[in-house]
């Protein structure tokens, strides 16, 4: 193909001499690639137990049909985790209600403004948020409000609070679970019911049922939160969401369409365009924040 | 100090096939009977019933459960837990559970002696009563909930989401214990 007779003798020598040291410093940088990767696995399969669980985070923020974003998150800065953890929330303005928007921004700011968080102290921080709510109330008098879910990550251990019907989701093991139960009336017509003996079914025939029986904005409101935190596992996945994403994408249709090898970001866009692909002509706003806990030396 | 709550609900189903039995002396004792493979559910309930009143208290929890075994019909299923001074002693026999909540962890009680640390909290109950729950919502209800009587609302809140408690028979008691 090549008649390299007609190359001068040094040129040649110099291509020979430029192959060999291409093939030497090749078959070099494949011993070293390979020793690291045997010496990383040996070393993360001795040290799993040591190493720390972080949270690789990731969030969508759409709009959907709706004329304004009534959603607001808060996501706390990542370079104080290993002092105080961190902290994820999401805050969605009441329908039918004025200034939602201006509610549930204000909600998610004032969590900033109260951050940095003790891990320990729940009741303390569901003081904090119960604060937040009787400053809506006095400005609003009930004439807006918002909903909340907050979650707080340290190591291994996580804390949840929450007002009205927002969602702090828990994938584990391919299994999606809400974790917060809805503060509405049909929570306490189940409950009646069930005390009575009869099926539920009447309570869920009611529309009416889903109004709020707490949120962000009432006075004196009731913080759902752990007592106790929840234990997290690698590869658990948390959805911090508002129930725009639930309307559309029920808990099921979540775990089907997500992989579980996929990181936090591939999870929220899989998710966004899931609901997107619902086309729901009244979609309302729709967002969340998707933690996976992996586990890593940093 | 020991906290309980019951839920028993017949999931409109036309009898109960389960019973829950609560014993407060010498120690608690909590005992589900589930017959739902039974052909005569009743009278094995209430044979069930007789043995734990006369036999409890006299003797060890293997005792009584050899008692079970002998008296009743082998399709019986049942779960015995009792509260002792530093743990709790249970013994179970087909798809009767208890699960115990701690450190925000979720396990499944072991058959034998099992010591408790403070703030444990225990739930008893049927197969068709854990069926419609997970792990974690369960451990979430636990944490979430001051008291024995919300902890078990808020599973059949979950139960009621799926199933609208027209499942069959639904047993389950929580117990909480403060040290």
């Amino acid at each position: 193909m090549f008649d390299y007779s007609i190359l001068p003798d040094d040129t040649v020598r110099a291509i020979i001499v430029a192959l060999v040291l291409f093939a030497v410093s090749f078959v070099f940088f494949i011993i070293v690639a390979l020793y690291t990767l045997i010496k990383y696995t040996l070393y993360s399969n001795k040290h799993k137990g040591k190493l720390k669980l972080v949270c690789d985070v990731a969030y969508f923020h759409e709009r959907g049909k709706r004329d304004n974003q009534e959603d607001s998150l808060y996501i706390s800065p990542m370079d104080k985790v290993d002092e105080t953890g961190f902290v994820a929330a999401c805050s969605d303005g009441m329908g039918g209600l004025l200034n939602g928007e201006v509610v549930s921004k204000y909600v998610t700011d004032s969590l900033g403004e109260n951050y940095p968080y003790k891990f320990d102290a729940q009741a303390e921080n569901a003081k904090i948020i119960s604060g937040i709510s009787d400053r809506i109330y006095e400005e609003y008098h009930l004439g807006a409000g918002a909903t909340l879910v907050m979650v707080h990550i340290f190591d291994d251990y996580m804390n949840f609070y929450s007002l009205g019907d927002s969602n702090i989701i828990l994938i584990r093991n391919n299994r999606a679970t809400l974790l917060n139960y809805k503060q509405n009336y049909v929570t306490l017509m189940i409950r009646k019911l069930a005390e009575g003996g009869l099926d539920t079914s009447d309570a869920y025939k009611d529309t009416r049922a889903k109004g709020l029986i707490d949120f962000v904005g009432n006075l004196k409101c009731n913080v759902l939160t752990t007592s106790r935190p929840l234990r997290l596992i690698e590869n658990d996945i948390i959805i911090v969401s508002s129930d725009g994403v639930t309307d559309s994408m029920p808990l099921n249709r979540i775990v089907n369409h997500i992989h579980l090898d996929q990181n936090a970001a591939g999870i929220a866009r899989t998710i966004k365009y899931g609901v997107k692909s619902r086309k729901n002509p009244r979609q309302d706003n729709y967002s969340a924040v998707v933690i996976k806990m992996k586990r890593s030396f940093v | 100090m020991i906290e309980y709550y019951t839920f028993k609900h017949r999931g409109a189903a036309d009898e109960y096939k389960d019973e829950v039995f609560l014993r407060l002396v010498p120690n608690l004792t909590v005992a589900i009977f589930n017959g739902s493979k039974l052909d005569s559910p009743k009278s094995q309930s209430l044979l069930f019933s007789e043995i734990l009143s006369s036999e409890e208290g006299r003797n060890g929890i293997d005792y009584l459960n050899q008692t079970f075994e002998e008296c009743l019909d082998k399709d019986s299923e049942y779960l015995i837990l009792r509260v002792e001074q530093k743990g709790i002693e249970s013994i179970r026999k087909g798809d009767v559970r208890a699960k115990i909540v701690r450190q925000g962890q979720i396990s499944l009680l072991p058959n034998g002696y099992f010591g408790l640390s403070s703030d444990d909290r225990i739930i008893c109950a049927t197969d068709n009563f854990f069926k419609f729950l997970t792990n974690e919502g369960i451990l979430a209800d636990a944490l979430v909930a001051d008291s024995c009587n919300d902890w078990m609302d808020m599973m059949v809140r979950r139960i009621s989401d799926q199933s609208q408690l027209k499942c069959g028979n639904l047993s389950a008691v929580t117990l909480k214990l403060n040290r």
